[in-house]
């Protein structure tokens, strides 16, 4: 089994979406699909060879390329596909998707086949425990109702035990579930229309939805997610200072690669790396900061510095009422 | 630049120029130590188009600065699998996939003979029988075709069944658009996607380290030894000093943290008779040594002494002694009570005791205690004390607070 094989190519996939066109191409056609899906290059390697008959894959009539292949061809799976899909049969989330018997079905296929990997082998040595319920019934068909609503954009009616404790009743876009690999749990990313014409952004736990119920009524498919979560950043993003010292600026960007960031180099060793965040991240955020101590230093903004200040002032104020242990400060 | 080609034929060298790219930006020439200008300039030409849609140009006094956007809470994939998409290939290769495939589509067996005599009548396609032999042999090892004996000649065939039904199954489809984006090996879950032209428009992940998948080869041979139980000689650089060295060891597991996405290998390390971690990001390569008699005994003797992990430390584990650590926390009651939870959810078996009003003793035993300094100073702000049998941990963690003290308020 080759990890790095040419039959999983960019290449092999563009020509297969040309191959299984049943209608004959122009070449400017065939560069459309090209620049859709090939690297920004491609075209100087693939038009070439096809003009050339080098990939004599294409019956040629005059201008017009039609495919060889038959309307039917099929890629068959590979030993390492397979063997991914059997690990996957493995896996404590697979029941949100898989029914039974297609569990049953895609192991009898599979029969033969060795898993890439077995869950014990794998080890998240800082995962926090308390993991969403992956085979409660109640949690598995409201899982499927929000992936089915959000693929249908229908609107959800989603009843909710707010952390507070209390109970909330809500008509909500479904827009993405999100995982948090850290938690191991599902958040619904959810809109709601506010009394203007804004969407305002939900963060849902799908462990704490009491019932969710599908709406007929559907939602435009030019909400921009993204837009959306930018606009709730605040406008001055956090600014770190990073001196690249023991792998500080590796450690950070490895660290912090999970938010949308900007990263510009001062000088030889000074990094300056712009951090862009909402207040739903504030707290999250400022906890892996302190977690670097003194190996980044935030440069702002205000109201950032000023948690930060406000925190090492009141550890330092607990110090000062301590008598200090000899040897340590 | 005539001879530049977006394809590449190995992947090693690759990982490290991406891994940078991903990191630093993209170096100047100068940076570049130790190569041509022409190969600058082929890399970066290389990298800029497999990863176009993410690369951003900030313009600064004397030139531009590239670098790669790509925060994982605003994508439905890894752009990052484009770089696995890259291997070169022959004329020959892609017109033979496409063509044998579909000519072996209805399941029929048939030998290399019979299959150049048939490419040739159906596709005017001429090839010599023992290229289509090895290529029908490539494909039995890559699990796309099976051969059996008829008589005493070879057949091959294909079969369908798994592709059609994975294929069908829409279910199937949203649960590789989830793992490509949360679980290991995301790039075979993409690939599948694709195949199956279902694109993930219903995930996000948080916390997602997409760096990460850079590693992808060097862990696929690791477990295929671990599915054998066997040792493995590992050729490393250290990302520090980058000096090369070369290490014997039993890989026993993989260890990752959700919190930076980082990646390890535990193995254990005949020569020093201790378990080690090793990051998957220094590993170069992974060469295969011999099977194990002892892999179960020490798989499960590693079940019984992870627990006092913290991280991926066994500084004192040859030693048998383990060092302690006790903090004790002010936290308000019941407004701070989210402090005690998060106490408790991210402590790691740690012991919380609440010994006065508002008060509260965390207390744990593992290996190596400097591994807790990270979290510990997410509690900034709460620690009334903090006490450590090894003391340059608590030294350490009073010169840092000390150290951010100074930085902040003067």
């Amino acid at each position: 089994m080759e990890f790095f094989s040419e039959i999983y190519s960019c290449y092999y996939q563009v020509l297969r979406h040309l191959l299984l066109n049943q209608n004959a191409m122009t070449i400017p056609e065939i560069r459309a699909l090209i620049a859709e899906e090939g690297f920004e290059e491609s075209m100087l390697s693939i038009i070439p060879r096809l003009e050339s008959g080098a990939w004599n894959l294409f019956r040629r009539d005059r201008a017009l390329y039609l495919s060889r292949l038959s309307p039917s061809f099929v890629t068959p799976l590979s030993d390492l596909e397979k063997s991914y899909l059997k690990a996957l049969l493995s896996d404590s989330r697979i029941g949100l998707f898989l029914d039974r018997t297609q569990m049953e079905e895609l192991n009898a296929m599979l029969t033969s086949v060795t898993p890439l990997w077995k869950p014990e082998q794998i080890y998240y040595y800082d995962r926090f425990p308390d993991k969403d319920p992956y085979e409660d019934e109640t949690y598995r068909k409201n899982f499927r109702l929000l992936l089915r609503a959000q693929k249908n954009r229908q609107y959800v009616d989603i009843d909710y035990t707010a952390p507070n404790g209390k109970r909330v009743h809500h008509h909500y876009i479904p827009a993405r579930l999100e995982y948090s690999v850290k938690n191991d749990k599902f958040r619904l990313i959810a809109l709601k229309h506010t009394g203007t014409e804004k969407m305002r952004l939900y963060l849902l736990n799908l462990s704490r939805m009491q019932n969710v119920c599908p709406k007929e009524k559907t939602f435009s498919p030019s909400i921009d997610l993204n837009a959306l979560i930018r606009s709730t950043y605040y406008k001055e993003p956090l600014r770190l200072r990073i001196v690249n010292e023991r792998n500080a600026l590796e450690r950070a960007m490895l660290h912090f690669a999970n938010y949308e960031k900007n990263t510009v180099k001062i000088d030889e060793k000074t990094y300056e790396c712009l951090i862009y965040y909402n207040q739903s991240m504030e707290t999250e955020l400022l906890i892996e900061v302190m977690s670097f101590g003194p190996m980044i230093t935030v440069l702002g903004n205000e109201k950032f510095l000023s948690l930060l200040k406000a925190r090492l002032n009141r550890q330092m104020k607990i110090i000062s009422r301590q008598s200090p242990p000899e040897s340590s400060r | 630049m005539s001879d530049f080609q977006e394809l590449i034929g190995s992947f090693p060298k690759t990982r490290e120029y991406v891994r940078d790219f991903f990191v630093y930006g993209f170096k100047t020439r100068n940076e570049f130590k130790g190569k041509s200008p022409r190969t600058y300039d082929n890399e970066r030409r290389r990298l800029e188009s497999w990863l176009s849609p993410y690369v951003r140009r900030d313009y600064v006094s004397g030139g531009s600065n590239i670098s790669l956007a790509i925060d994982s809470n605003l994508l439905d994939t890894n752009p990052l699998f484009r770089v696995w998409k890259t291997k070169s290939f022959t004329d020959n290769d892609i017109v033979l996939h496409f063509l044998i495939l579909d000519y072996l589509q209805d399941g029929r067996k048939m030998t290399a003979e019979e299959i150049t005599d048939g490419l040739l009548a159906e596709y005017d396609a001429l090839f010599d029988i023992q290229t289509i032999r090895r290529k029908c042999n490539t494909y039995v090892r890559e699990g796309l075709l099976y051969k059996e004996k008829r008589g005493k000649t070879i057949v091959y065939f294909l079969d369908n069944a798994a592709a059609l039904w994975a294929g069908s199954q829409e279910s199937l489809s949203d649960a590789l658009a989830f793992y490509q984006m949360a679980g290991i090996f995301g790039i075979i879950g993409n690939e599948l996607l694709e195949q199956f032209d279902h694109h993930n428009q219903s995930f996000r992940v948080k916390h997602g380290f997409f760096v990460h998948t850079l590693e992808d080869e060097i862990l696929f041979a690791l477990l295929q030894a671990m599915n054998q139980k066997f040792s493995v000689r590992l050729d490393i650089k250290s990302s520090r000093t980058a000096a090369l060295s070369s290490t014997e060891c039993i890989p026993i597991r993989i260890f990752i943290s959700s919190g930076s996405g980082r990646r390890f290998l535990c193995g254990y390390v005949c020569r020093r008779r201790r378990f080690t971690c090793f990051r998957l990001d220094s590993i170069k390569r992974v060469i295969p040594v011999k099977e194990e008699a002892e892999y179960d005994v020490l798989t499960e003797r590693l079940s019984r002494i992870h627990n006092k992990l913290w991280g991926v430390s066994f500084q004192s584990e040859g030693t048998h002694f383990l060092d302690k650590l006790s903090m004790t926390l002010q936290i308000r009651e019941p407004s701070e009570n989210y402090i005690l939870s998060r106490l408790k959810r991210e402590g790691r078996g740690g012991i919380v005791t609440k010994t006065a009003p508002n008060t509260y003793l965390y207390e744990i035993e593992v290996f190596d205690c400097n591994e807790l300094l990270p979290w510990i100073r997410t509690f900034t702000g709460r620690i009334l004390s903090l006490e450590c049998s090894d003391k340059s941990v608590e030294q350490r963690f009073y010169r840092d607070l000390q150290e951010m003290y100074r930085l902040y308020t003067t």
